[in-house]
């Protein structure tokens, strides 16, 4: 007898499962995505008249210096917000991972920030860290070091939200890195106690690799959602002044933001929004690249 | 005990401790300046309540009521569509057989990666021209799927076992009657954390606000706290009690469900 779940479902049946989620994938997503590409080459910006410019939006921007200092902005953020997000949260897995009295309460506690929302938390950080007598600069004074800018100089601005957004997310590893711990097996350990390896030794041949496709996952998330960082931008130092003092935090998915809606050059803003995605693409290839060389998948 | 596991022990908690402190003290802030008048907010910051402390930062956030519904009504639409939207993608994903299936899916995990302000400018024309700028529906429509919310419940449709749909298929049920009567009474753990996720997710939503609601009246919660950013004068005690009334109702959600926040967190992060 012919077993029918190893038949193909009718294509009736297989769309009127996928069609409700597919139809807004399709509109507000795929679509989107491919018209961005066709309107990088125009110069459309919001009216009935617009034309085919090719390649001119971009030539722009390689010669715009404001899109220059956008890129580093972004690269220094990522870079910053992704290797802190990693240790911080490798590191509390670690130490909640001891078997501690506490551990449940600890977990919950880090990983609550991440579910507030970045407008209001930002607003709360705009108050600790405002530049007079904010709570961030009467601790520094505490512990008898000067004042610092926080949000107000160019130098300190990007650090600032840097912070915020590891106050927000640091738990969220934590509690990824927690997961991947927990799946060790603990014969490996007592395997690795037996070859008298001590606790440095099990950390780094143990630990580690075996950690290792955890440990790709959290960097993948982290590098991604980073490049997304919007509310804090806004919200601290962007609103209608834009992108921080000397626009030391103007990342480029704000700048895109102020491109469109506020510049309404359609084009242009696309045509950024074009290489913000082929260097994301590109990033995550070279680490999917990569992974052969330091994820171990056996156990 | 050794005194090196002492010490490492000591290490630890003092290290737990001083999180404890950086992740509890602004939002200690964040609730006691909400009563306090703008003097105080700097001059007691770590006072709980002074002599001057009252409600009259909240009399001040008139229109927030509003703006609390406008949030209410959008992140419950969005919330509800995307639970139906989700589970029958996910069925579609993992128990139908059909062509292209695969291919279409890692499309949808791959547009996980794109930041939607990379897409905001055709999808912003895509709805003006079906006429719905400064509405809620905007906000409805583009928040009516979710990529992570389909990749949760297949993931978890992919551990029932395919016997027990083989069994009423056999019997002649409908892939509806099998997805609404076998496989959804199944899939209720799954199912609420892909709820608080997206509750969350649509309570605290701000970028699409930002484009989408032009009208004071239609602004959401985390749009409205805009209200205060574009002042030249910034009073921290009106703002901070609307960062308050933004926080709570998340942060009691969490606290009463956070098995399946963390569960939601971990089980995406651990590869087969």
């Amino acid at each position: 007898m012919k077993i029918k779940s190893l038949e193909r479902a009718s294509w009736f049946t297989v769309l009127s499962f996928l069609l409700p989620g597919f139809t807004g994938f399709l509109l507000f997503v795929f679509i989107p995505m491919i018209s961005t590409i066709g309107v990088a080459f125009t110069n459309y910006s919001g009216g009935p008249n617009w034309k085919f410019i090719g390649i001119r939006n971009f030539r722009y921007l390689m010669e715009s210096s404001q899109f220059h200092q956008s890129l580093l902005v972004t690269l220094q953020f990522v870079f910053f917000t992704v290797i802190f997000q990693i240790l911080l949260g490798l590191l509390f897995a670690v130490l909640l991972n001891q078997g501690f009295r506490g551990t449940t309460f600890f977990r919950s506690l880090f990983f609550m920030p991440n579910v507030l929302s970045a407008v209001g938390v930002s607003l709360a950080f705009s108050l600790i860290f405002h530049p007079g007598a904010g709570f961030a600069n009467q601790l520094l004074a505490s512990l008898g070091l000067p004042p610092n800018t926080w949000l107000t100089s160019s130098d300190t601005a990007l650090m600032s939200i840097i912070i915020v957004t590891l106050w927000m997310s640091f738990g969220y590893y934590m509690v990824i890195f927690l997961g991947g711990l927990q799946s060790i097996s603990p014969s490996l350990y007592e395997a690795a106690s037996i070859d008298g390896a001590n606790g440095f030794h099990t950390f780094f041949k143990v630990t580690l690799p075996m950690l290792s496709p955890t440990m790709f996952f959290a960097m993948t998330m982290s590098i991604i959602g980073s490049f997304k960082v919007f509310d804090q931008v806004f919200m601290m130092t962007g609103g209608q002044a834009g992108g921080g003092p000397a626009g030391s935090t103007n990342v480029v998915v704000f700048d895109v933001y102020l491109n469109s809606f506020t510049n309404y050059k359609f084009g242009y803003a696309s045509a950024e929004s074009l290489i913000l995605l082929v260097i994301i693409l590109a990033i995550t290839l070279i680490q999917f690249q990569n992974q052969k060389k330091w994820v171990t998948y056996d156990l | 005990m050794t005194s090196k596991s002492i010490i490492q022990k000591t290490v630890s908690w003092l290290m737990l401790l001083l999180t404890t402190a950086f992740v509890l003290i602004p939002l200690y802030m964040i609730a006691t300046a909400s009563f306090k008048n703008e003097r105080d907010i700097f001059e007691a910051p770590l006072v709980l309540w002074t002599e001057n402390s009252g409600i009259f930062n909240f009399k001040q956030l008139d229109r927030f009521p509003l703006y609390i519904w406008n949030s209410i009504k959008v992140t419950f639409f969005c919330t509800v569509i995307q639970l139906g939207t989700a589970s029958t993608s996910a069925y579609a994903f993992s128990k139908l057989k059909w062509r292209g299936r695969d291919a279409l899916f890692v499309l949808y995990l791959m547009s996980m990666m794109i930041p939607i302000q990379v897409i905001i400018i055709p999808q912003f024309m895509v709805i003006k021209n079906l006429g719905l700028y400064n509405s809620h529906l905007a906000l409805i429509l583009v928040g009516s799927f979710t990529v992570f919310g389909t990749f949760l419940i297949k993931q978890f449709f992919m551990t029932l076992p395919d016997s027990i749909m083989e069994s009423a298929r056999i019997d002649g049920a409908h892939e509806w009657v099998i997805f609404l009567r076998i496989v959804m009474p199944l899939a209720k753990t799954v199912m609420a954390t892909v709820l608080i996720f997206s509750f969350r997710w649509f309570w605290n939503e701000f970028f699409s606000a930002l484009i989408y609601i032009a009208s004071p009246e239609l602004k959401t919660l985390p749009l409205g706290m805009t209200d205060f950013v574009t002042e030249y004068m910034v009073y921290f005690g009106p703002q901070m009690a609307a960062a308050l009334i933004s926080i709570v109702p998340v942060m009691i959600l969490f606290l009463s469900l956070q098995k399946y926040f963390i569960q939601g967190i971990a089980s995406s992060g651990i590869k087969g």
